[in-house]
């Protein structure tokens, strides 16, 4: 095997980079409302699906119940603790020359995109990012594969900021 | 083309319409797109209404000549100074302006019937992505797509670059040629176990209604004349059948192999233009590509374990342009090649050859453990089921352990190499790969782990490169800290 118990080590205790990297910026507390009222919303369409098949077709069935009144337990659970998680994992750094944007546990990605690289940069705001004061990066390389990279949540005047600051990078170097 | 008459004609160039032949090509192309029509034509005239039938089908024709010939009508194409202009469309008319600084490529593409008229189709590749039927001339004289061609050549590498007329250019020895010898041989191993398996599949279930089913001993006996040698070999041993209906199968998938070879890369080869590589290749339908050597953004040398053992390559790059007609979307320079000829067309991109020894750096094992981890519960089922049913157990459980073999194998031969600038991938032990990343051409990195991946400490490093067709480049279960480094050592190289 390649790898030492060290790393296993690691592996077991650090979430990767956002621990290790103290120049990892969160973004803002408001990002955790907003994911909030996106996993209502997903919750309160499956809850409504789940609750209509329960009534019409499960009521002989021992599991009679659960959906119209299991499910709203699970997505209480999950609108309370997954916001807080996600937000925690989300983080980005800005250096003189690229941006990194580290999200996700599960399945944790790790990008980073050099300033040079980048062909046109979007903020944009919806209505429920308005509503709690956030707006979304959205950083467009010529890449096939991951193209687009997002980054949610920040202050508008931020976003504003980095946008501005990638600008001045941004050339083509294919002609 | 002619003198311009006034200045504004000089801008936008007089108004050209496509070869009136086009009536008759067009009008066979869309009768073969409207299978639709036939099926109901086909309903009709199956439950006895000739007379309707004849007439829908009367309307369908009139109605396609008149679609085409409107369309012949409104379609008009000017070459101007510094732009082609191509208005279209019958009703909502659409006015394309394609400038010739975005004009990366001119496709050339000539059906059987359109290299009978001398016609050819022109295609302007500007590397947007979407939008197919950008900027299409459906049928226009062979010479003057040329004509076209040299022009947007010439316009795009500025004045100084002088005309080369074709005929010159096609004298000069090409850079990569394929023989009918290695054509054959190109065919032989293109040789597909998928369609071996359809074909055993098809034998099995329609062989004995169509009358040709090798794997049946009355098919041997009814095709030998009595007294043959073969077959009392076929009476005397039951496996003779099995063996000989193989041996069939195997000589139709190599046939097959070999006609689909010749009709795509016969009369391949490449040659250096001026500003890129061309490459003509096809039996039927000819087509004629340039690929800018400023665009191509990623190589890939691809191999199988018997080609690679007869040092065999194939040689795929990866354009911002998209090849058409190519599955995969990346421009293939060489179906066959050996070692020099593929570093010959390397060299042609300004890159260097690729090394002839590489010192691999490997991935980790647990890129094997981790699939073996991931198959834990396929695994499990197939040893119930051995218990309960043996013959749907075993197989299970032997293709479960063939794939974990595989990817032992693949393991293996995964590595990366740092070579300059550049970043060598080699994946694969099936289909065997090295992949060329210059690192300027790295458009962003993803380090990639889940909580599987965490546990063993390995990350996947995924490299976004622009342009069409493969799909992303990654290097696989590279030990966490390791692939950091990689990770910061190709953003030193490449910005």
């Amino acid at each position: 095997m390649a790898t030492d118990i060290e790393t296993i080590a690691e592996g077991l205790v650090n979430p990767p980079a956002v621990a290790t990297d103290p120049d990892l910026l969160p973004v803002e507390p408001g990002y955790k409302n907003v994911l909030r009222f996106r996993l209502l919303a997903v919750w309160l369409v499956v809850w409504a699906a789940g609750a209509t098949v329960d009534q019409l077709a499960f009521q002989d069935l021992p599991v009679a119940g659960f959906l119209t009144f299991g499910v709203p337990v699970l997505a209480l659970t999950a609108i309370l603790t997954a916001p807080e998680r996600i937000y925690r994992r989300l983080r980005y750094k800005l250096t003189d020359r690229l941006l990194q944007v580290v999200r996700g546990w599960l399945f944790h990605v790790d990008t980073v995109v050099p300033f040079v690289r980048v062909q046109h940069i979007d903020v944009t705001r919806g209505p429920l990012e308005k509503m709690f004061g956030v707006a979304t990066l959205v950083v467009h390389t010529a890449g096939t594969h991951n193209s687009i990279v997002t980054l949610p949540g920040l202050a508008p005047a931020r976003a504003a900021e980095i946008r501005d600051i990638i600008r001045e990078h941004v050339r083509t170097d294919f002609a | 083309m002619s003198a311009p008459t006034s200045p504004d004609d000089a801008a936008v160039g007089p108004p050209e319409h496509l070869h009136p032949l086009f009536l008759l090509t067009g009008l066979g192309g869309s009768l073969r797109g409207i299978a639709g029509g036939y099926v109901a034509i086909g309903y009709l005239a199956v439950s006895g209404r000739w007379g309707t039938a004849f007439f829908g089908m009367l309307a369908l024709v009139a109605f396609m000549t008149i679609g085409i010939f409107l369309y012949w009508r409104r379609f008009e194409y000017r070459v101007g100074a510094n732009e082609i202009r191509i208005d279209s469309g019958i009703l909502n008319r659409t006015h394309r302006s394609i400038p010739f600084d975005r004009i990366q490529d001119v496709d050339i593409t000539q059906g059987p019937v359109a290299r009978v008229l001398g016609l050819a189709k022109v295609k302007f590749e500007t590397g947007a992505s979407g939008g197919k039927e950008e900027g299409v001339l459906q049928a226009i004289s062979l010479k003057r797509a040329e004509d076209l061609r040299r022009l947007a050549r010439a316009r795009r590498s500025g004045a100084d670059a002088a005309v080369v007329p074709e005929s010159e250019v096609s004298e000069a020895p090409p850079i990569y040629q394929m023989t009918p010898q290695r054509l054959l041989l190109a065919g032989t191993f293109n040789f597909s176990l998928a369609l071996l398996a359809g074909l055993f599949g098809l034998m099995q279930t329609a062989g004995d209604v169509i009358g040709f089913n090798p794997f049946s001993r009355s098919f041997w006996l009814s095709i030998l004349s009595a007294g043959d040698p073969v077959r009392d070999y076929i009476l005397a041993h039951r496996f003779a059948t099995a063996a000989a209906g193989l041996i069939v199968l195997v000589l139709l998938g190599v046939a097959t192999g070999i006609v689909r070879t010749a009709l795509t890369d016969f009369g391949f080869r490449v040659d250096r233009t001026g500003v890129g590589l061309r490459r003509r290749r096809g039996l039927f339908t000819r087509t004629d590509v340039t690929l800018p050597v400023s665009r191509a953004q990623a190589a890939v040398i691809a191999s199988g374990p018997v080609k690679d053992w007869l040092r065999w390559r194939e040689f795929r790059v990866q354009s911002l342009a998209k090849d058409e007609g190519s599955k995969q979307g990346s421009h293939l320079l060489a179906p066959l090649a050996r070692d020099e000829e593929v570093n010959r067309l390397v060299e042609e991109f300004g890159w260097k050859p690729i090394p002839g020894a590489v010192t691999w750096t490997r991935v980790s094992a647990e890129y094997v453990f981790s699939l073996a981890l991931a198959l834990v519960p396929l695994i499990l089922i197939a040893i119930g089921n051995l218990f309960f049913n043996p013959f749907i157990g075993a197989p299970f459980l032997a293709g479960l352990l063939g794939v974990l073999g595989v990817r032992w194998l693949a393991w293996r031969r995964t590595g990366y190499a740092v070579d300059d600038d550049r970043v060598l991938v080699r994946t694969g032990w099936w289909r065997r790969r090295i992949t060329v990343l210059p690192a300027r051409k790295i458009q962003s990195l993803d380090l990639r782990e889940n909580f599987i991946s965490r546990l063993l400490g390995i990350a996947w490093l995924e490299f976004g490169v622009a342009g069409g067709g493969m799909t992303g480049h990654s290097i696989p279960a590279i030990p966490r800290r390791e692939a950091r480094k990689l990770r910061d050592v190709l953003l030193e190289l490449g910005t």
